[in-house]
């Protein structure tokens, strides 16, 4: 016979568990600052390595934005567990009765504020380093494949920080597991950014690679649906 | 027939090649107080943390709260309170925030009124807004006390819960235990402080190298007589 109580609501979990994120960083500011920042440094770095201001940059836009977003990401991702990992909580969360994959959508949509965040200064500043010809007027169409990406940093992140937490070599295991996994996000996200800036929109181009996005992050959704009990629970 | 809330048949667990618990059979029924004693690396931590549904068995069955894990953990998870060395609390949230995360985790119905309750019993109320990085150990641990009591557990698995406690803290969960032999509620306690023993539990269970050695009564001995049978068992 059972004699466990009723089961909590999952929304009210997941709800709780975003709420603490946001009230840690809030606190803290140890995330958030960090990625502007170090998106901010890598562009300044990347503005003098690549020519001068009146060097016209604007077909290399996507690139350098999406890979200065992918370090960023990094950054982020590494640091989604920190709190739970340093201060030794983990344990009280998982002996809580929440569904693994409720832990993971906590996190991801954490990490998809905090990417929103960075990007709401990255994609200014980046118009303003490298772009000559047209941008302000496509703002709109690079913040939606932006959106779509931080979907795909999330939800491969959360699944690559959560396997990486458990391992003695995390900080080194993380980047070499996630940088490669984010290649088809970076290819998308700087080809989406490239359709649409700069000249004439390709809108067929740019719908191609966030419909191949939306793909990503399907296919990284059931990957982690599939996987995450066994990431936290074995 | 008592109602057993742990039951542990030929349980066991291997880290790497290193057997840490062995074919251990335990049963806990509702309303008893097991104390489990050893010596360093008996296994003693390892098989609280299988009931906790933190580490998988390896070998043989275990049931918890009516629910056989693996399977049944995350029904188990909502009847068990766990009490670590830690105090399984974010150092940057204040106590009430703290425990306002695990009354969500656990579905506390009227969780703010419960929430001041237990930050009231534990006198942490006055401290309930600061940052819990700013309390002293024993008021951490505190708050690791009320956050195992948040949910109204049937089971409590607690880890040398005296070790890192005060004495109004240590007083509390005292209380708790006895208040549990009446209310069928059961607890496991993992201990180095055997003396203790004879005052919290009625049961002393001592492994050595990953085995149970001994699993007898309490009843009727003191202190240093139970002292005297430990150092008996693992001599």
């Amino acid at each position: 016979m059972s004699t466990a109580v009723n089961r909590p609501r999952w929304t009210r979990q997941l709800a709780g568990l975003i709420r603490k994120d946001l009230r840690l960083e809030l606190r803290t500011k140890e995330t958030v600052v960090a990625m502007v920042l170090f998106a901010i440094v890598t562009l300044t770095i990347m503005q003098f390595g690549f020519g001068t201001r009146d060097d016209d940059l604007t077909r290399f836009t996507g690139g350098l934005m999406w890979v200065t977003l992918a370090f960023t990401a990094v950054l982020g991702v590494g640091r989604s567990y920190v709190a739970e990992r340093e201060q030794r909580v983990l344990d009280g969360i998982l002996v809580s009765p929440v569904p693994r994959i409720v832990l993971l959508a906590a996190k991801a949509i954490a990490i998809v504020i905090y990417m929103t965040i960075t990007e709401l200064v990255v994609i200014p500043v980046v118009g303003i380093f490298f772009v000559k010809g047209p941008y302000w007027d496509s703002i709109g169409w690079i913040a939606l494949v932006a959106l779509i990406a931080n979907v795909c940093i999330a939800l491969s992140g959360t699944l690559f920080s959560g396997l990486a937490l458990f391992t003695r070599a995390r900080d080194l295991i993380l980047p070499v597991l996630f940088l490669p996994a984010l290649v088809p996000v970076i290819i998308a996200g700087a080809g989406a950014t490239h359709a649409v800036v700069g000249g004439p929109h390709d809108m067929s181009e740019y719908r191609g690679y966030c419909l191949f996005l939306v793909g990503y992050a399907i296919l990284f959704l059931l990957v982690c649906i599939a996987t995450y009990d066994a990431v936290f629970d074995d | 027939m008592p109602e057993h809330l742990v039951s542990a048949r030929g349980v066991g667990h291997i880290y790497g090649e290193r057997p840490a618990v062995t074919d251990v059979h335990l049963d806990v029924a509702a309303g008893e107080r097991v104390a489990i004693a050893g010596p360093n690396g008996a296994g003693k931590s390892t098989l609280l943390r299988m009931m906790a549904t933190l580490l998988r068995t390896g070998t043989g069955t275990l049931t918890v709260l009516g629910e056989e894990l693996p399977g049944g953990a995350r029904r188990a998870r909502c009847g068990i309170g766990y009490l670590a060395h830690d105090p399984l609390a974010y150092l940057d949230l204040s106590p009430r925030q703290n425990l306002q995360v695990y009354a969500d985790l656990f579905g506390v119905q009227d969780a703010n009124r419960r929430i001041d309750d237990l930050l009231d019993r534990v006198d942490l109320i006055a401290r309930a807004d600061d940052p819990v990085r700013v309390l002293s150990r024993g008021m951490a641990q505190r708050l690791a006390l009320a956050r195992m009591l948040l949910h109204g557990p049937r089971l409590v698995l607690l880890d040398e819960p005296h070790a890192s406690l005060d004495a109004a803290g240590a007083a509390l969960l005292d209380a708790e235990l006895a208040a549990m032999r009446t209310d069928g509620r059961a607890a496991v306690i993992v201990t180095h402080e055997v003396e203790r023993i004879a005052s919290v539990a009625d049961r002393l269970v001592v492994m050595r190298r990953g085995r149970i050695v001994v699993d007898e009564p309490v009843a009727g001995r003191g202190p240093a007589q139970v002292r005297a049978r430990y150092e008996e068992c693992i001599a």
